[in-house]
């Protein structure tokens, strides 16, 4: 489970965050929505490390992991996945996979059986270059190396941002099934209304601050949602 | 000197307010006490030593200016000081030529080893023109030796000028005085540059090059112009080197005599007035003179010195000692700058007929622009057309390629194919800067403030750039407010605050043309507020077309006249701001799709 | 010019342009992972030329060759592990993000003046493993053989290592997207310094396997440094291929530069290459750079 309380981050001197407080709990897929601008992904970004918040506190599992560095993130089973299917380009699909993996080669076997399931077509490309998937199968890939990982939580940067409109069902079903694992996932998106029906509660934030939240049944015609994006 | 001579040329308005800093006096009478003093109590040795390194002063105050101001890495000061000494020493020595002559031929030398530093900094910058200045600094000996038909080689050149070594007084020579003058004009250009025109062009290009080019300026020029200075103060200490050593040789101007004067700026504290005298002080007197035994270990101490400093004080001494008395005294005050300010100190507000009827001219004209990074697509056959007066909304979701359609007009981004027209004219595959010189404005995402400058420079940047703009003549809205902001630092403003100067420069600028980038990011709901009136005052009052790439959706629909939808590299829709709103397909993007 | 003369330049040219490549490839593994050009690189190499001077006896064996090379290579990696430390260590809390051009610069001259406090300006002789041999007639030092041989085998090794290894492919990962690599955890300073060792064991080899042929002096360094930095220019900075044929390339020129004009005129052509590119070619001649933020 992640814990954010009073959250206040931004870059430099610019101010971003204001005030966040959130839950995303074990099993479950929480989901913040909001417009363009709105603090999303530096709202992801300061939680995964990249920035440190100036007021707050992040609680991973009841471990305070506030402003710890990246790779200790990781290392405290929290991982991030980048907007814009980030994979590294030049290296084939599975040397991408292998940077996720981590300890025991048993387990990281079932794991690579599971994902091979789910995205038959990384085992079909497992030797060709990164940068030759298409945009779907490189966020495909993303999942994969975060999924061989086996983060406590996982964050999600817009997974649909870029990516076949036929893929998107697909990429949101396996983040669902990963909950069953007990995973936490903080899932980003701007499309409300495809990302409602695989979420359990959702954070709406603008302006960087949170302002509507609640189960996800109760907002799911995202009609309300909708007119705080357009009209403010 | 002649220094004075070069920056008056430089500045195109008076220098106002010209108060030179305090630091500069410190400088000029502790040197000026470290020569006269020994030389009235007719000591020759410290005389000669401190002379000695008054000269080194001076290039390391030059070395100091482009690392600090301009930004530039040169490990090759030595060799210009050296090629001005070698040509003066040879004309003397060997020629017989008058020392003001010869003094001439020492200067042009310097003038055109600078110019070959300067030439590569044309088009790269930082450590690239380091190497290429070590590279000089490590051939100009081995030349000196290879070309002994023309230097005396090995053996060096003696040369002596006996009306610059008749003592005056004690052991105070003309020389030493010369030495001074030409260490208090060094410092005193060094003191005032940074308010000069030049001045704050090199800093806003060493701190952001794309901000100078959308400022109009062309960066390679301004770095190249920053290294010819540096080589003309370099080359007058190297001149007057030779009659005060009566010697010239090789072995005076290895490598590490370049290396030395970067060392010194580092060790004394870059960008400080005082840094290259306390550094050359500390590390040339230190090794040479108190622990004259360990001279073998000078290198040795010039790299420990440098290498502890920049592990342990990377501000240098000076700049240590100085952010230690400025932390002492406190903490400055909070200061602000009001939109108020900017706009409505006429006492009238905008009224909604007060607006001149647009021509319909076509300011804006962007045709099939294409443009892919590998597979990615970012601009896929886009075409925007922007009509005088009128503020053009572009939006769109993340990576639709509104930044790439912004680069594309103003020259930042080289287009695959297609067109670009600004003000009727086709400008496609024009230099950036050269586009704001036709009149074109733009912010950035990030407001591109320089902390160096006061607020008021910050604005006054704007109207120096944009080339037609360059008359001080032209009397500025903001004039009544430039007592204010002249000493004002604009890194204590808040960020919102960063923004709107920003735009008060673009505006400063006078640019009929301004193309902003999220200007309300990271602005509060009452700032957005301020921000369209001003946007709107723009428009109807300055008569400024905008073309508004913004996130913040229901700002765009009260304020642009027009609005253009993208969605990956291609134009969605295009439109008056009701008929985008009600396109279903214009609320799937920003929605989530469920029509799509 | 007779095919002989011809033979030699390319011979002795493509040796000396091995150890530009090699210098290239030291700078590129550092570069590649950190976005900083060690400008002691040049003298660390002289260093390792210096300490085979100390350590070789008079006529070693293959064993005692063996040995020396061994201790000498492993005590660079050290050296160079540790002066990454000292430039990464000010990169983590300063807004001065350029402090490693004045750490790495330091640390060069540091280096010289230890070996000038030594050797004064003296040059030092290393004796070589292997007799001469002999190209159309003319003896060639066989250093310059193994150089070339050891320049292949660091850009084999260094290609292998970054698929094959976890460390290898996490370096990859940080060059080409340095967030991503953070997001992966990665742990980057780790990286980092493992870069400067694996710099660090090019130099030791390089200075060496070619103490025989190198100018070992404590002001050579900076020659070699320039050398090295021009090559890279050429082929395209971070590129590996690009290291080899820019090296190559500077080593056939200067060469051909020294027989024609005199050896003291081979630092000022590889000057006047270096400007020439950064005029009229900044993005390498060859293409071979990869667009990346350094």
């Amino acid at each position: 489970m992640l814990e954010v309380k009073n959250l206040e981050a931004g870059y430099g001197k610019v101010p971003i965050l204001r005030d966040i407080n959130l839950i995303a709990p074990a099993g479950e897929v929480t989901l913040v929505l909001g417009p363009n601008g709105a603090g999303k992904s530096t709202l992801l970004r300061t939680l995964a490390g990249f920035n440190k918040p100036t007021v707050g506190t992040v609680m991973a599992n009841g471990r305070n992991i506030t402003g710890l560095a990246p790779e200790k993130m990781v290392a405290n089973g929290l991982r991030l996945i980048l907007d814009g299917h980030r994979v590294f380009p030049r290296l084939t699909v599975r040397e991408n996979i292998r940077l996720g993996t981590r300890g025991d080669a048993a387990e990281t076997e079932k794991h690579l059986k599971e994902i091979y399931e789910v995205f038959p077509i990384l085992h079909e490309k497992l030797d060709h270059r990164a940068s030759s998937l298409s945009g779907g199968q490189q966020q495909m890939l993303a999942l994969a190396q975060a999924f061989v990982a086996r983060p406590e939580i996982l964050l999600v940067d817009e997974p649909s941002l870029g990516i076949a409109e036929m893929l998107i069902p697909t990429i949101l079903d396996f983040l669902r099934r990963w909950t069953r694992l007990g995973t936490a996932v903080l899932l980003v998106e701007q499309r409300i209304d495809i990302a409602l029906r695989y979420a359990d509660s959702v954070y709406v934030l603008r302006g960087g601050e949170i302002i509507l939240n609640g189960p996800a049944a109760e907002l799911a015609d995202g009609d309300a949602i909708e007119r705080l994006y357009m009209d403010g | 000197m002649s220094q004075n001579s070069q920056l008056a040329s430089a500045d195109r308005s008076p220098v106002q307010g010209l108060r030179l800093p305090s630091m500069v006096w410190i400088g000029i009478l502790a040197i000026a006490a470290s020569i006269l003093v020994p030389g009235a109590l007719g000591n020759q040795y410290w005389s000669y030593t401190f002379t000695l390194v008054t000269l080194y002063i001076i290039v390391a105050v030059m070395q100091n200016m482009l690392v600090s101001e301009a930004g530039q890495m040169s490990f090759g000061q030595g060799a210009i000081f050296g090629i001005a000494a070698v040509t003066t020493a040879v004309m003397i020595g060997l020629h017989g030529q008058p020392f003001w002559f010869s003094a001439i031929g020492g200067l042009i030398a310097g003038l055109v080893l600078g110019g070959l530093f300067a030439a590569p900094a044309l088009r790269v910058q930082g450590y690239y023109l380091g190497f290429v200045t070590l590279s000089a600094a490590l051939v100009f000996p081995q030349l000196l030796i290879a070309l002994d038909s023309i230097t005396g080689g090995v053996n060096g050149v003696p040369a002596f000028v006996m009306s610059l070594s008749t003592p005056l007084y004690g052991t105070i020579t003309p020389l030493s005085l010369l030495a001074i003058l030409a260490m208090a004009a060094a410092l005193i250009f060094h003191g005032i540059l940074p308010h000069t025109v030049l001045g704050r062009r090199m800093i806003i290009v060493s701190n952001s090059p794309e901000a100078a080019q959308a400022l109009g300026i062309h960066p390679g020029t301004i770095r190249s112009i920053a290294f010819l200075i540096a080589a003309f103060g370099t080359a007058v200490a190297g001149v007057l080197y030779v009659p005060l050593v009566g010697f010239v040789g090789p072995t005076a101007f290895r490598v590490d005599f370049s290396i030395f004067f970067f060392l010194a700026v580092i060790v004394g504290g870059q960008g400080k007035l005082l840094g290259p005298l306390i550094g050359v002080w500390l590390l040339y007197l230190v090794p040479n003179v108190l622990l004259a035994d360990f001279s073998h270990y000078r290198l040795l101490i010039y790299g420990a010195v440098a290498l502890v400093v920049m592990l342990a004080f990377p501000d240098g001494v000076v700049g240590t000692v100085s952010s230690f008395i400025a932390a002492r005294r406190g903490g400055a005050s909070k200061v602000a700058i009001s939109l108020n300010d900017a706009f409505d100190h006429d006492g009238k507000d905008v009224q909604a007929d007060d607006r001149a009827e647009p021509n319909g001219a076509v300011l804006i004209s962007v045709q099939e622009a294409r443009k892919s990074f590998g597979n990615a697509v970012a601009l896929g056959g886009a075409s925007l057309t922007v009509k005088e007066g009128t503020i053009h909304g572009l939006v769109g979701p993340n990576g639709s390629g509104k930044t790439s359609m912004l680069n594309t007009i103003s020259g930042f981004m080289t287009l695959d194919s297609g067109t670009v027209k600004l003000f009727g004219r086709v400008v496609t595959g024009l230099a950036p800067w050269r586009r704001t010189r036709m009149g074109l404005g733009r912010t950035f995402q990030t407001p591109r403030i320089f902390d160096r400058l006061s607020i008021w420079e910050n604005v006054q940047i704007g109207r120096e750039g944009y080339g037609r703009g360059g008359d001080a003549g032209r009397s500025s809205k903001l004039e009544v407010f430039a007592a204010k902001w002249r000493d004002q630092d604009p890194s204590l403003l808040p960020h919102g605050q960063r923004r709107l100067l920003e735009i008060l420069r673009v505006m400063e600028s006078d640019a009929p043309l301004i193309l902003l980038d999220e200007p309300a990011g990271g602005l509060s709901t009452e700032e957005r507020t301020e921000l369209s009136r001003l946007l709107v005052h723009f428009r109807d009052r300055l008569g400024k077309t905008i073309l508004l790439v913004e996130h913040d959706l229901s700002m765009v629909w009260n304020v642009a006249d027009e609005i253009t939808v993208m969605e990956t590299g291609t134009i969605a829709a295009s439109g008056l701001p009701e008929n985008i709103k009600s396109n279903p397909k214009v609320r799937a993007l920003f929605t989530g799709g469920r029509d799509a | 010019m007779s095919i002989d003369e011809l033979a030699l330049i390319l011979v002795r040219g493509l040796g000396q342009g091995a150890i530009y490549a090699l210098i290239g490839m030291s700078f590129n593994i550092v570069v590649n992972s950190s976005g900083i050009l060690n400008f002691a690189n040049g003298t660390l190499m002289i260093l390792a030329g210096v300490l085979a001077f100390l350590f070789l006896p008079a006529t070693p064996g293959f064993v005692g060759w063996a040995l020396v090379a061994l201790a000498i290579v492993a005590f660079l990696f050290v050296f160079v592990l540790l002066q990454g430390v000292l430039t990464l260590f000010p990169l983590k809390s300063s807004v001065e993000q350029h402090s490693w051009l004045i750490t790495t610069m330091a640390v060069s001259v540091i280096v010289s003046a230890c070996i000038h406090l030594y050797g004064g300006s003296l040059a030092f002789r290393v004796p070589p493993l292997l007799p001469p041999v002999s190209v159309f007639g003319l003896s060639t030092p066989s250093a310059y053989f193994l150089l070339i041989g050891l320049a292949a085998f660091w850009f084999v090794m260094i290609g292998w290592f970054h698929k094959n290894t976890r460390a290898g492919l996490a370096m990859s990962a940080v060059a080409q997207d340095l967030d991503a690599g953070k997001a992966a955890g990665i742990p980057v300073r780790r990286i980092q310094l493992y870069a400067f060792g694996i710099s660090g064991l090019v130099l030791g080899t390089t200075g060496f396997v070619g103490a025989p042929v190198i100018n070992i002096s404590a002001e050579t360094g900076i020659g070699y440094l320039l050398s090295g930095f021009t090559a890279l220019v050429i082929g395209g900075l971070g590129s590996n291929l690009g290291a080899v044929v820019g090296g190559s390339l500077v080593g056939v020129l200067s060469m051909f530069a020294a027989y024609r004009f005199g050896g003291i005129y081979q630092d000022t052509v590889t000057m006047g290459l270096l400007i020439a590119v950064l005029m009229f070619r900044p993005e390498g001649i060859f293409g071979l750079a990869a667009s990346r933020k350094v």
